[in-house]
């Protein structure tokens, strides 16, 4: 056992459900709680700000769910959910949480929970983070909210109000009614996420939403711009009009 | 399918069954027509084992003039009819047969004089077997009848339960249990007010959920206990405003509402980061009765997100079957509310 304290932050938008794993940590010594958050947005400024080195994470919350979370924070710390829905172990055992416990859950099955969690903190046992996000990922059809992180912060872009994507270096800008939100991921992913069917890949650094269109223009030999519905212009490669043609 | 031919095993008993009419008419040759034991064995025998299959026919007999819908004089001209007919068939098989013995045997058989014995044993036979036949349809049909209500009972218990889960979502159990057993450690006083509170509720919508339709003053009062429950849950997120307008007295069917109430706190606002209130309102007209639970809803919530439906199918669902299409439900969002609407005839307690 280490003498450092393990410090633990809870997340769980009921009052009463955190006073519940407060209460059970009472009976460990050598734990300290540094935050309890009652949502998503919450836990996501915690996790940056204090780098705890466990949560109990809640998976039903107000504006993020606790899988949106994880993915968002993107490293990892390990994560015991609570959750009154058991259809969610499978996808937590993807997300490599160190435990799931069901509520009601008793003082035994929490202090079984956190002897794992300290023997997978003592075994270093560190996940890649593209594992994490990538397991997070996989949901059933296309991504419908794109959620960005800046520090502490998060921003919750829904993907119909998105205009296009830009690629910029080793980011991606969404660009939404005039705002820019920049994302560490690459453009392919960003397309492989996104609905295939309302963003096209119009050119090597631009993913374009089929709404935002007005028309297509032959602007040299063999080169298109796409005219967007604000008048302003986006490359088109050949490979792109091709995709393009093939949608509208 | 016949039932004696649908299995080897029973057939074999049936014609050994019949094996004591062969005796039967072999004692009568002898006795009555004056045959040697011998001779009226020899025709006994093979002529019941023949009749037996003569007599399957009995069971269609029966089929086609059942008991219960067929008039007496249909039931005994049918009875005779296919009696005398199949008698007489057997007399003539019964006579091949003594002549084929005649021929083969020299046993002198004066058919005339037992020609009258046959032909009235196999009457008596035939009429036999259509009583049997009709015995054992008796009993098919009662075993029929009997499976059919237990399927049936089976399958309203089903129901039932499925009513119930689709209108009281387990999960809600689920934290509300969990609740308690945080209560329970920081305020005893409060833990207790919750399980009764909880056992209150249950109790009621188990007792309205078995009746037919409630008045909607009871299935508010019950709108009212579940989100009081929630209250404990959510804390001051959670605002609730109730106002059954003069709708108070026509029956709805029960639970009716819990599936939109619960929706407006699991899916409305449960994911606002400040809550909300959910408002309940009823107004009515002489015909109609409108029902309308309004509650704030996160603008950025994913749109498809699985289960809001379900609850609205549910409903939906019911309405369709209890009403036709004299009742309806319609959802909308408006400045950050969402509004569901349920219109339905206003039928008012008998």
């Amino acid at each position: 056992m280490t003498t450092t304290p393990l410090r633990v932050i809870i997340v769980d938008d009921e009052p009463l459900a955190r006073l519940v794993v407060r209460e059970y940590l009472k009976a460990h010594p050598g734990v300290e709680v540094v935050a309890e958050c009652g949502n998503g947005f919450d836990a996501v400024k915690a996790v940056t700000e204090l780098t705890p080195d466990l949560m109990f994470l809640d998976i039903q919350m107000p504006k993020l769910d606790g899988f949106e979370v994880l993915d968002l924070i993107g490293r990892s710390v390990p994560v015991v959910f609570t959750t009154a829905y058991d259809e969610y172990a499978l996808r937590a055992f993807e997300v490599h949480a160190v435990d799931y416990l069901l509520k009601p859950f008793n003082e035994q099955r929490f202090a079984a929970a956190l002897s794992r969690a300290r023997e997978r903190i003592l075994a270093r046992e560190t996940l890649p983070v593209q594992d994490l996000v990538a397991a997070a990922r996989p949901r059933s059809g296309p991504l419908e909210r794109v959620l960005i992180r800046e520090g502490g912060q998060v921003h919750v872009l829904l993907v119909e109000r998105i205009d296009y994507v830009e690629a910029q270096d080793d980011y991606v800008c969404f660009k939404v009614a005039g705002k820019e939100y920049l994302k560490d991921q690459t453009m392919a992913a960003v397309e492989a996420a996104l609905d295939p069917a309302r963003f096209v890949r119009v050119h090597r650094s631009y993913l374009l939403n089929l709404e935002r269109i007005a028309r297509v223009e032959l602007y040299a030999k063999d080169s298109r711009v796409a005219v967007r519905r604000d008048g302003r212009r986006l490359p088109v490669s050949r490979a792109g009009y091709t995709r393009l043609t093939k949608l509208l | 399918m016949h039932p004696l031919l649908a299995r080897g095993e029973r057939l074999a008993l049936y014609l050994a069954l019949w094996m004591i009419a062969g005796a039967l008419l072999a004692a009568l040759l002898t006795g009555e027509g004056g045959l040697t034991a011998w001779t009226a064995a020899l025709l006994g025998f093979p002529l019941a084992a023949a009749y037996a299959f003569v007599c399957l026919s009995a069971w269609y007999v029966a089929r086609s003039a059942p008991l219960a819908t067929s008039g007496m004089a249909r039931l005994i001209g049918t009875a005779l009819g296919a009696s005398i007919l199949s008698s007489a068939a057997w007399l003539a098989v019964a006579r091949g047969w003594a002549a084929a013995l005649r021929r083969w045997s020299g046993v002198s058989i004066s058919f005339q004089e037992i020609a009258t014995l046959v032909f009235g044993f196999g009457v008596l036979l035939y009429l036999l077997s259509i009583a049997v036949a009709y015995v054992v349809a008796a009993f098919e049909h009662a075993r029929e009848a009997e499976r059919r209500e237990l399927k049936a009972q089976v399958f309203s218990r089903d129901a039932e339960l499925r009513t119930l889960r689709a209108q009281i979502d387990p999960h809600f159990l689920f934290n509300s249990l969990h609740s308690i057993s945080a209560l329970t450690a920081a305020d005893p006083g409060a833990a207790r007010r919750m399980t009764i509170l909880l056992g209150d509720f249950l109790r009621e919508s188990l007792a309205l959920g078995a009746a037919d339709r409630i008045p909607l003053a009871k299935e508010l009062a019950l709108v009212e206990k579940y989100l009081e429950v929630e209250r404990v849950r959510l804390g001051d997120r959670l605002r609730v405003r109730v106002s059954p307008g003069e709708g108070g007295e026509c029956v709805v069917p029960p639970l009716l509402l819990q599936p939109l109430v619960e929706n407006a706190v699991k899916h409305g606002v449960s994911h606002v980061l400040d809550g909300g209130t959910v408002v309940v309102t009823a107004s009515c007209t002489p015909s109609r009765l409108t029902i309308t639970v309004q509650n704030p809803a996160d603008a950025d919530r994913p749109r498809s997100k699985p289960g809001t439906r379900l609850g609205l199918n549910n409903v939906r669902d019911r309405l369709r079957t209890l009403y036709g299409s004299d009742a309806a439900i319609r959802w909308a969002e408006q400045d950050g509310q969402w509004r569901v609407e349920v219109n339905l005839p206003a039928q008012k307690t008998p």
